[in-house]
């Protein structure tokens, strides 16, 4: 075979042709030479040989070219990253006939080549083999930019073990350049010794050249879908996977990460062992993984300092130390209230956030301006002031972040009003969460990101059912709906205290035996009768006999605080009546 | 807003705990940590003021048992700050509970209670 005679295979080590020769024939318009390099290839091959040899591979058969066209189809662009640089080394596999393809990317940062993508030596990539540049063969090539062809490998100087362990004896290997940057390094290789010739080094060039630039588009945006990926799933992860049910309050929560870019919003709702609710909303400036790192730690901390005890005031103020001390660099917004249902109260703290928007029980909807604080972390250590704001039973507070009304060009109390007038008349906090995102949000999402939580004082209702995880923990906040319902059914101060021990020792009762350790629900219906106070307390869990002291102790009082306990059991769960007879008057 | 608060005070050698809040299923066993914790052995007794206890449940009955127990066990007072009309007196009543030998109305009560139990 004529190209045989012209075969590269003297230059392994010491003589490397240069990587765009191929250039130099109008191969690759566009691409620099390398001036020092290129002297060798000519001294070694002869310019007219390569013209000839890569004459001859223009007027290779048909489906080489066809091959050749294949490898810059346009339906390439539209693969995933992955499959992208799979499909790109199956077809540089075929069309030159070897055993082994691999992609190798650079790593800027560490300087280092990491296998992306091969075919017949896969360990490369599982294995995720990283080459230093400037080592080895592959090494090599990134370093001096020049196509390597090695016709022994158990001659050559080689990094990676793999290639010999898949018993691959001859390598050629290019670099991959776009725009005069390298981004990695192609090679193929075959199990039997094979002599690769200028045509071969040839086609391999024109497939780098053109596969190149998809390579760097597809990388480019395999990174930034990543990031956004991560980020996109790092802010759902934090953000509080649903909401529970809380006595009292009726709360809702949307959340949209940008159309673009992933920023740092968050919103949360956490229930205080004294059975207030804090509704938290923050926005951290920037976007991306950072972002929503920085509003994990924002919104966990705002979490700690709430549960030990702090005002919305001062716990927006540890938060703002808190997150000086994280990063100089770090800012956000935020808005904390505390909903104290009972009282129909919200103390209510702001650093910076936009103003909370009230809905009342006619429907309408206003903007309540409060004095704020600086950002968190923009000025240093500040004075964060706490209001007390009205919520009477049937009223909605809602808040959000910016995303939800900023648009190019419009001043931001019109947006406000915006928001107002598309909220106005909803009926509940799913409701005004929905409007405002349906109103609001551009079809194509929005342009940044989107948080939004509102939370109602729910009416007393006439019967009262309530749903609680099976923790001690939830004891509290059903004494005080519990108490909260009881004030309404117009019964004497002791009777309601006596009913309220009775079910929360009813209640304890289910949370302390009725499960093990996975924890379920159990639920509590009280209702006003003719015959009085009538209570259950049920759940699905296998009734066991009171153990010990402290149980007994339970019944007991059950018994000394009601006119009637009655314990139903079977294999659905238990169920405890309690009935307290009233004097009427 | 923690369910209860704890603060303790030391005078001479009678601890002094007080309690804020509701005691519950929740912050019992937690409660009863810190009380034994509080209380060293060269401590005459431990006074406990209960009047700002707004709950109580059996689990709070069950603490206040033990810490009675132990504190007997070491040889050491508890005395039980609970006026007659607050609303964890109710609750004890209803569990049956009979504290009187060691319940007084005020904590300057409790103080000379422990300090008369102290061997001459």
């Amino acid at each position: 075979m004529p190209t045989r005679r012209n075969g590269l295979s003297g230059l392994t080590e010491s003589a490397r042709p240069d990587s765009r020769g191929a250039a130099t024939n109008g191969y690759q318009p566009g691409v620099r030479e390398s001036e020092h390099l290129r002297p060798v290839a000519k001294r070694q091959l002869g310019v007219g040989q390569v013209a000839l040899e890569l004459n001859e591979s223009v007027r290779a058969p048909a489906d080489q070219v066809r091959d050749l066209v294949r490898l810059s189809d346009p339906a390439l662009s539209e693969l995933e990253f992955e499959r992208l640089l799979d499909e790109l080394l199956v077809r540089v596999r075929d069309l030159l006939g070897v055993d082994t393809a691999a992609i190798l990317l650079l790593d800027e940062e560490r300087q280092q080549l990491v296998a992306r993508a091969a075919k017949g030596i896969e360990e490369e990539v599982e294995q995720g083999v990283r080459i230093p540049i400037g080592r080895g063969f592959a090494g090599r090539i990134a370093s001096q930019r020049v196509a390597i062809f090695i016709a022994d490998v158990d001659q050559a100087d080689i990094m990676n073990p793999i290639l010999r362990e898949k018993g691959i004896r001859s390598l050629l290997g290019i670099p991959l350049i776009v725009e005069g940057q390298l981004i990695g390094v192609l090679h193929i290789g075959s199990l039997r010794p094979r002599r690769f010739d200028l045509r071969d080094l040839a086609v391999l060039e024109l497939a780098a050249a053109r596969a190149a630039p998809a390579i760097e588009r597809g990388r480019l945006l395999d990174e930034l879908e990543r990031e956004h990926r991560n980020a996109v799933i790092l802010q759902r992860s934090l953000l509080p996977r649903r909401l529970r049910t809380v006595a009292g309050v009726t709360v809702a929560a949307r959340y949209l990460p940008a159309r673009d870019e992933v920023g740092g919003d968050w919103y949360d709702m956490i229930e205080l062992p004294g059975g207030e609710i804090g509704i938290a909303i923050g926005d951290v400036v920037g976007h991306g993984l950072a972002a929503a790192t920085l509003m994990g730690q924002l919104r966990t901390a705002l979490r700690a300092f709430t549960l030990d005890g702090n005002g919305p005031g001062r716990t927006l103020e540890l938060l703002d130390r808190f997150a000086v001390m994280l990063d100089e660099e770090a800012m956000a917004t935020a808005a904390y209230a505390l909903v104290d249902s009972d009282n129909r109260t919200v103390r209510f703290a702001s650093a910076g956030h936009l103003p909370p928007i009230c809905l009342s029980t006619d429907g309408q909807a206003r903007a309540v301006e409060v004095a704020v604080a600086p950002p968190i972390g923009a000025f240093g250590y500040k004075v964060c002031p706490e209001h007390e704001l009205r919520l009477d039973v049937g009223e909605t507070m809602l808040l959000y972040t910016d995303g939800l009304i900023e648009r190019p060009r419009v001043p931001l109390p019109h947006s406000i009003e915006e928001l107002v007038a598309a909220v106005a008349g909803a009926r509940t906090p799913e409701d005004a969460c929905l409007t405002a995102m349906d109103r609001l949000v551009p079809p194509r999402g929005p342009r940044d990101d989107v948080a939004v939580i509102a939370v109602r004082n729910d009416p007393v209702p006439a019967v009262l059912e309530l749903e609680l995880p099976g923790s001690s923990a939830m004891l509290a906040p059903l004494r005080r709906t519990l108490a909260r319902w009881l004030g309404e059914q117009d019964l004497d101060g002791e009777v309601a205290s006596e009913i309220t021990i009775a079910v929360t020792e009813a209640a304890a009762n289910a949370v302390e035996h009725a499960y093990g350790p996975s924890r379920g629900k159990f639920k509590v219906h009280a209702e006003n009768t003719d015959g009085g106070i009538e209570v259950r307390v049920s759940d699905q869990g296998r009734w066991r006999s009171p153990r010990g002291q402290n149980r007994g102790r339970g019944l007991r009082i059950i018994k000394a605080a009601m006119t009637s306990l009655d314990v139903r059991t079977d294999h659905d769960g238990t169920e405890i009546i309690m009935r307290r007879k009233l004097e009427r008057a | 807003m923690k369910l209860a608060e704890l603060k303790l005070e030391t005078q001479g050698h009678i601890a002094c705990a007080h309690l804020q809040g509701d005691i519950d299923m929740s912050n019992a066993v937690e409660l009863r940590a810190e009380l034994n914790s509080m209380t060293p052995n060269e401590a005459l007794g431990l006074i406990l003021d209960l009047r700002e206890v707004h709950y109580l449940d059996s689990a709070g009955i069950h603490l206040i048992h033990h810490l009675r127990e132990d504190l007997h066990a070491s040889g050491q007072k508890l005395a039980l700050v609970i006026p007659e009309g607050s609303p964890i007196n109710h609750t004890l009543r209803l569990a049956g509970i009979d504290w009187r030998e060691e319940t007084v109305e005020t904590v300057d009560a409790a103080r000379r209670a422990v300090q008369l139990s102290e061997p001459a």
